[in-house]
């Protein structure tokens, strides 16, 4: 295996570029656990941790970015994420436990495209967009349509992540992670993240994003909109739950039965829609 | 079989020269190569935290970490926690409150304790418990592990 540690994102997507099965090295966190175990066998290594722009968070009146090596940890801390952008704060700050906080970075879980982690699910539901550097240069893509399946991006094998683009969403709004997990610190049976702007007692945006619940994160605008315009009654989320759920393919593995988590998606919805009006939260 | 890139790690305050092929992890360095064996192997899968070392005062796992990037950083390990020839506080209340039971999660524990009461000195038994969240002990004697880290900071 090769090693190589780039100064710049150029460099770096060079490298890429260069010689075919190379993996970028972001925390380690998940790539070291699956070399480990047999699951990955890179050429090469590409550590991004020499390449200062990608940790850096940058605001703009638009909302903030963050650098693909920012730590979970730091997005956790960031009083900066208000409002609709809370939703990735509160993600990150639910996220296993600190040793894991402190060394996976956002890059590397939008990279992973785990459906079983709580960042891409929260990035969803904040209509996050992700720059991606190639060979001809940047783009900008819906962090929805990067995850494509089970721990598959469409990111170019000479591509990487360099930051993500997290909206303030509109005025007022308010976002929330819930994670429900039988284990404290075990990855999540069913999450979920969601957005809400209220107009007085009414609803005027939603969106709801759920982890665990199938090969992306799972997101139905029909749900959204059967909870925009309405008071977020008990029938109301009954409903936009039931929606999630009837979309949901879930599996069946040791964190709960397909069935089980079905079942969760309208519980959690309620929970995380009442945790997100909270007066206090923010 | 890979190239050895040269490399130099500082370990308790002491800076070794090593060359080690880029897959080698900071857990396979300690063990092996520098035969610093108070850092266990558990799992190799970020499951266990048997292997926990500080990195710059934060709590990591040495089986994840691979030793290149990691130039440059201050690590701590358990052989690093004694204060002089004394226990950390840490440790004395381990044995103080009958804690440690077989004793082969205990290296991860006392340092992922350590670095929550580095950074938060009077930690609340739920502080405590999240914060240990990342370490298994397969003895399952948890309850006098917890009173005991949060003895330190003064809150029983
Ligand atoms: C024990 C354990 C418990 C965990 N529990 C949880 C949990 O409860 N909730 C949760 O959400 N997650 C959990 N995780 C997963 C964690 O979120 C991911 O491991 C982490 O975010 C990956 O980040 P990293 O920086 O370590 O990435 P790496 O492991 O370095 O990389 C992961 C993948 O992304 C690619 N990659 C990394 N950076 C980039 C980039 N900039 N551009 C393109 N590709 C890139 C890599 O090539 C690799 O394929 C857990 C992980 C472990 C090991
Ligand atoms: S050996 Fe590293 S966490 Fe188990
Ligand atoms: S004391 Fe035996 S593993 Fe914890």
């Amino acid at each position: 295996m090769r090693y190589a540690e780039p100064q710049t994102v150029e460099e770096g997507v060079a490298l890429l570029a260069s010689t075919e099965h190379a993996r970028c090295l972001a925390g380690g966190a998940s790539l070291v656990a699956m070399m480990h175990a047999g699951h990955a066998a890179p050429a090469m290594l590409v550590s991004l941790h020499r390449i200062q722009e990608l940790s850096a968070i940058t605001e703009t009146p638009e909302g903030l970015w963050v650098g693909a090596m920012v730590r979970h940890r730091t997005v956790a801390a960031d009083t900066r994420l208000r409002g609709a952008m809370r939703v990735v704060r509160s993600a990150a700050e639910q996220l296993a436990h600190p040793a894991i906080r402190n060394m996976a970075t956002v890059g590397g879980s939008v990279g992973l495209a785990d459906p079983n982690t709580e960042i891409p699910v929260a990035l969803v539901a904040a209509s996050a967009q992700v720059e991606v550097a190639g060979p001809s240069g940047r783009r900008l893509v819906p962090v929805e349509s990067l995850f494509v399946d089970r721990f598959q991006t469409s990111l170019g094998r000479d591509e990487l992540i360099t930051r993500i683009f997290i909206p303030r969403g509109p005025e007022g709004a308010v976002g929330h992670h819930l994670r429900f997990s039988r284990v404290s610190g075990d990855y999540p049976t069913v999450s979920i993240s969601l957005v809400l702007a209220m107009e007085g007692a009414t609803c005027r945006q939603a969106r709801v994003a759920v982890g665990c619940c199938g090969p992306v994160p799972l997101h139905v605008a029909a749900a959204d909109q059967r909870l925009v315009g309405t008071p977020l009654g008990e029938q109301d989320i009954a409903e936009a739950g039931q929606l999630l759920a009837r979309a949901a393919s879930p599996v069946d593995d040791v964190r709960g039965s397909a069935e089980y988590r079905r079942l969760l998606i309208p519980r959690l919805l309620g929970r995380a829609v009442s945790l997100a009006r909270e007066p206090a939260h923010g | 079989m890979a190239d050895k890139i040269p490399l130099s790690l500082t370990i308790n305050g002491t800076t070794h020269t090593l060359a080690v092929p880029p897959e080698r992890t900071l857990l396979d360095v300690l063990r092996e190569d520098l035969r610093a064996t108070g850092t266990r192997r558990g799992c190799d899968q970020g499951s266990c935290g048997a292997c926990m070392v500080l990195v710059d005062g934060e709590p990591v796992f040495s089986c994840l970490s691979l030793a290149l990037p990691l130039r440059d950083r201050a690590i701590t390990t358990i052989e690093g926690v004694e204060q002089g020839n004394a226990l950390h506080p840490v440790q004395q209340a381990l044995v103080q409150h009958g804690a440690v039971q077989c004793g082969f999660c205990m290296s991860g524990i006392v340092i992922t304790a350590k670095a929550l009461l580095d950074r938060n000195p009077h930690p609340t038994v739920e502080e405590v418990r999240q914060a240990l969240g990342s370490n298994v002990c397969r003895c399952s004697g948890y309850a006098k592990v917890v009173e005991a880290i949060a003895s330190v900071g003064g809150r029983p």
